[in-house]
């Protein structure tokens, strides 16, 4: 039933086990993917708590106009902080340490094809997110020009502190470390998987990191070269984005937004893959449409390189141009939107278990579609003139991030976790976090889509006492204090499922993919043997001998 | 509804069309929005798993006419709303071609400057416009990007330094309409309020001429040594004053401050006593302004309170 | 066994973009500038044409040095890497010297959007030959010690992928620069 299947070659020194504690330096010095891929979880947490530390202070300064809780520099610097922490050193390395973690397990191979590139990956996410925090030391503080730094405003004269520098450096070794990464996934994902594991019977979660990979590889280089002509541009007077010498302020937008919007994608396409193992497992049934799954995930990948300037509706490009960025934007929605579809369409007529994961992943779904409804309307230019650069904006993309991407993440956390750990996670927790999530989140950000609308602008200190733009706001704030809470519950649930959670066996959703066929945790090998592949769930076929899902395939 | 403000109020042709478009995506978003929830509600009840069943549901793969269906359903509906985009940006946003502006917006940290071509007026952070006229701005930028946003008159646009754009601005009716720079430019883009005042056309050309006025400088009492502290203290060194030897342009010119409504782009409402407190410590009201704090005595800010407020 | 080749086939692609946004940068200034130093009044493309002959030829040599590999000639591969190196590093040296000649003019790239895009991209190109004389030096180290008896060798194969991708750079980088503004 089971065949012998040499993988990559094993170390002749054996690596130290998760389980057995030999100190900090086995895992300082570990190139094991499943010691990095728990390094990142563990450092995205840290990050999470800061970031969301400075969205608390942001929200408490909004809760009344006029009001003085800090002053308009720190709170400048805050939504700066907030919004590139919450990118660069939460979403996109938990993300990228999910599958770590995972796509090595879920193709049936040993380790990632570069084990120390891996590791450097991780180390320069580090580095990177001192570099960041550095600046809090110096006497200027961080940068306070915004996440996207618009040029001229983060150029001299206008910004002479050393905040932007450190803010570019500091994501120019997130950069590198996310290029690394893109890499070896790839060929990992294209040479190393298990025989019978066709590209077609990759599960969901391999070919959204796929992609996602690709997009990495390509676009990073985009804000890699903007951040190079920003710190020369700073640091030896070059004249790239200062129009008072000659350069042009709108081409730093073009790079930066080159750059942002596929960044958006690969912010949000892992966070899919989570959902599209999550729900199938839940429901108990395949995945619905497949194909059509992957590939509307190739098709985002590659028109979310040419939509880039729906960020610059007001910038004044031409109307033109803005009209073929205005459909390729609309045409975007069109791929997401199927991939909505084919969830719900899994979910109908199954044997849903609402276990926390698919409690996440079911609210996902809707906090999503509201994303996306909110995205298509910006995406038409007549309408962004009206919404850009205010609440509305704010409202649209932390739906997508926060009910699209953190809800999926919370979703895999708690379906992994004991896979990760060996332990279950508490179920009463999980449910209180989520409620308290779903509350706090809505009630922080629904009403900003109105606060939008009726003419708040966004990244402003303050604001005049219009009528119920105070109430609205504190409701705002009273929906950030609740989530606040709901990480505390979260963080807690962590603590406290590491320490006395019940022992979780190696299968405990009864799930289909090859991670699932190790133990909890995986050996250090990962696999004993490989099972044999002949569809896109080996263990339901491996359960189901007389219903496999090719029941035409040759056996491996 | 009306005094929500924004998209709730909206005044001039512009807005409208505009706020008719967002009106109905609005509507399809709730359609769309209202089968999911309705899908995803029934699926809940209808399929939640029993306690005891553990057997295996039916293990559907997909529909191929249904995925055929879910995608060209979309693809129709966005066609329908690309050609209702394309419809409105025409209606709200012509062609310029060659035509002159009637007012010049400059955008600078942290206030407005506005300048009427065709009359010579020159002010700042408060637009007298014609109502019922449509008129052409220019709108440019003197140092970082800045926006022009009147909520409820119609689109915003960038002022982006090295880079000219244009805006049709029309309010159909008389009324104070408020709106605010809405692209991050530094501390205080916060408080980079714009007051449009739209009033009847011969109120209007009454203003311009007003605003054309030399003002004499008084030479005697305390709005006299007000003048001459305002030419000795480096107040002209940033501001301008008609009929004086102020005319630099780094802060608004306040030739005519008397007849502002707001002053500090909207900080402060005017008066003698807000202007009092403004110029004792401007940096209290608007922290990090480009205004330092000009250390004056009391009697000094009392002087120059009393200057300016008689510039009408 | 990990896919070196294709590892550094993707990190190639990714530089490329690197270079493509530089060289978009360029381009978008160029003509821009109407007095003081442009490439047409400041750049020699004969003499800087002479020293992109010898970074080509490395390519070339390069390549020789892998068909030694193929056929274990050792001593020929440390011949031909030596050479390519020798080749590689003139070219930087008449890079430096003609910065030094602009620079001498007071043409930098604080002076104008022309000064700023051409050392931004030549330097950013001079910097991945350098990493390549560097990696190249390593090899010949290491064959001098007697690795590379051939006939493969991953390390080999993927530095010559890289520098021959420098010298593609090069070549859009010259037609861009010297080339485009001249003619």
């Amino acid at each position: 039933m089971s065949s012998k299947i040499p993988l990559v070659p094993e170390n002749v020194k054996p690596l130290p086990r998760l389980s057995e504690n030999e100190g900090m330096l086995s895992w300082v010095a570990s190139v094991d993917h499943k010691q990095i891929g728990i390094m990142y979880l563990f450092s995205t947490l840290i990050f999470f708590i800061i970031g969301g530390l400075e969205a608390l202070i942001i929200r408490i300064q909004l809760a009344q106009p006029e009001f003085n809780f800090i002053s308009p520099e720190v709170y400048n610097q805050m939504f700066t902080m907030h919004g590139t922490t919450m990118i660069f050193f939460v979403v996109m390395p938990f993300l990228i340490g999910l599958g770590v973690y995972l796509v090595p397990l879920m193709i049936g191979a040993r380790d990632m094809a570069f084990p120390r590139l891996n590791a450097l990956s991780f180390w320069l996410v580090v580095l990177g997110g001192i570099l960041l925090y550095y600046s809090f030391l110096t006497q200027s503080g961080p940068s306070e020009v915004g996440w996207f730094a618009y040029a001229p405003l983060s150029e001299k004269p206008f910004s002479l502190n050393k905040g932007p520098t450190y803010w570019a450096l500091g994501l120019l070794a997130t950069g590198i470390s996310s290029v690394a990464s893109g890499l070896n996934n790839i060929v990992t994902i294209l040479t190393m998987r298990t025989p019978g594991m066709t590209m077609r019977r990759l599960p969901l979660f391999v070919w959204m990191i796929l992609v996602t990979s690709f997009l990495l590889v390509f676009v990073i280089p985009i804000i890699a070269s903007a951040f190079a002509m920003m710190l020369l541009d700073r640091l030896l007077e070059a004249s790239f984005f200062t129009p008072a010498h000659g350069g042009s302020a709108i081409l730093w937008q073009h790079f930066f937004w080159g750059f942002g919007h596929p960044e958006v994608y690969i912010l949000v396409l892992p966070a899919f893959g989570i959902i599209s193992e999550v729900v199938p497992v839940f429901s108990r049934k395949p995945i619905y449409g497949y194909e059509f799954v992957a590939g509307s995930t190739v098709a985002i990948g590659l028109l979310s390189l040419g939509v880039w300037a729906h960020h610059m509706f007001a910038v004044g490009l031409g109307n033109v141009t803005n009209l073929y960025f205005s459909l390729a934007s609309m045409l975007i929605a069109i791929p997401t939107g199927v991939k909505v579809l084919n969830w719900v369409a899994t979910m109908w007529g199954g044997k849903i278990w609402f276990a926390t994961p698919m409690l996440f992943a079911t609210a996902f779904i809707i906090e999503f579609v509201i994303a996306g409804l909110t995205g298509v309307a910006v995406a038409s230019v007549p309408i962004d003139w009206v919404v850009t650069d205010s609440y509305f904006v704010v409202a649209h993309f932390h739906y997508a991030l926060f009910g699209g991407s953190l809800f999926a993440i919370f979703a895999g956390i708690y379906y992994w976790f004991p896979k990760f750990t060996g332990k279950m996670m508490s179920e009463t927790l999980g449910k209180w976090h989520f409620w308290l999530t779903v509350v706090g989140f809505n009630m922080t950000f629904f009403i900003q889509h109105f606060l939008g609308v009726m003419g708040m602008p966004r990244r402003t200190y303050t604001y005049h006492d219009f009528p119920y733009w105070g109430s609205m706001n504190l409701i705002s704030t009273i929906g950030a204090i609740i989530l606040a809470v709901s990480v505390i519950v979260f963080a807690w649930n962590i603590r406290r499922s590491l320490k006395h959670g019940e022992k979780a066996s190696d299968n405990p959703w009864n799930a289909w993919t090859l991670e699932w066929y190790t133990t909890s945790p995986p050996a250090v090998h990962n696999f004993e043997l490989v099972p044999p592949v002949r569809g896109r769930r080996p263990l339901w076929d491996l359960a189901h001998p007389d219903q496999l899902d090719e029941p035409n395939s040759k056996v491996v | 509804m009306e005094n929500l403000g924004g998209l709730f109020n909206p005044s001039s042709p512009e807005m409208e069309a505009m706020a008719e478009l967002t009106y109905y995506i609005i509507a399809i978003s709730i359609g769309i929005l209202a089968i999911i929830v309705v899908a995803v509600t029934y699926i809940i009840i209808r399929y939640r798993k029993q306690s005891g069943d553990n057997s295996e549901p039916y293990q559907n793969f997909g529909d191929l006419r249904l995925e055929i269906v879910w995608t060209v359903i979309p693809i129709a509906i966005v066609a329908v709303l690309f050609q209702l985009t394309c419809s409105t940006m025409k209606t709200i946003d012509p062609a310029v071609g060659n035509e002159d502006p009637d007012i010049v917006v400059i955008g600078h940290q942290w206030w407005w400057e506005f300048y009427y071509p065709k009359s010579g007026v020159l002010t700042a952070n408060e637009m007298h416009i014609p109502a019922g006229k449509k008129m052409l701005l220019r709108i440019e930028s003197i140092d970082v990007i800045h926006d022009f946003w009147i909520p409820e008159l119609g689109p915003k646009i960038d002022a982006v330094p090295g880079h000219t754009n244009h805006l049709w601005f029309n309010a159909s009716e008389e009324g104070v309409f408020l709106g605010a720079c809405a692209e991050f430019c530094g501390t205080q883009h916060a408080n980079m309020r714009i007051r449009v005042i739209s009033e009847s056309e011969e109120e209007f050309n009454k203003w311009q001429e007003q605003q054309l006025v030399v003002p004499r400088t008084p030479r005697y009492g305390k709005a006299g040594t007000g003048a001459e502290l305002f030419q000795t203290k480096a107040c002209m060194n940033c501001h301008t004053i008609k009929g004086t030897q102020a005319a630099a342009r780094i802060g608004p010119d306040l030739t005519h401050l008397n007849r502002r409504q707001t002053i500090g782009a909207g900080v402060l409402t005017n008066s003698p006593e807000n202007l009092a407190k403004w110029l004792t410590n401007p940096q209290k009201y608007k922290q990090g302004s480009l205004m330092p704090n000009m250390k004056l005595s009391d009697s000094e800010v009392e002087a120059i309170v009393a200057y300016l407020e008689g510039l009408k | 066994m990990a896919n070196n080749k294709m590892l550094v086939g993707f990190f190639v692609a990714s530089e490329s973009i690197f270079f493509v946004m530089l060289i978009l940068a360029y381009v978008n200034f160029h003509g821009t500038v109407t007095d003081g130093p442009t490439a047409v009044n400041s750049l020699d493309p004969l003499r800087t044409g002479i020293f992109s002959v010898f970074l080509l030829a490395s390519s070339f040599t390069v390549w020789l040095a892998g068909r030694s590999l193929v056929s274990r000639n050792h001593f020929m591969l440390k011949i031909w890497l030596l050479v390519t190196i020798i080749l590689g590093a003139l070219f930087i040296y008449g890079q430096a010297s003609e910065w030094l000649g602009l620079i001498n003019q007071n043409i930098t790239i604080s002076r104008n959007v022309f000064g700023t895009t051409f050392f931004t991209l030549t330097g950013f190109h001079g910097f991945h030959v350098c990493v390549g004389l560097i990696m190249l030096s390593i090899l010949l180290g290491l064959a001098m010690f007697g690795d590379f008896k051939g006939p493969k060798s991953d390390g080999v194969e993927c530095v010559s992928i890289y520098w021959h991708f420098v010298d593609g750079v090069w070549i859009v980088v010259y037609s861009v620069i010297y080339l485009w503004a001249f003619f």
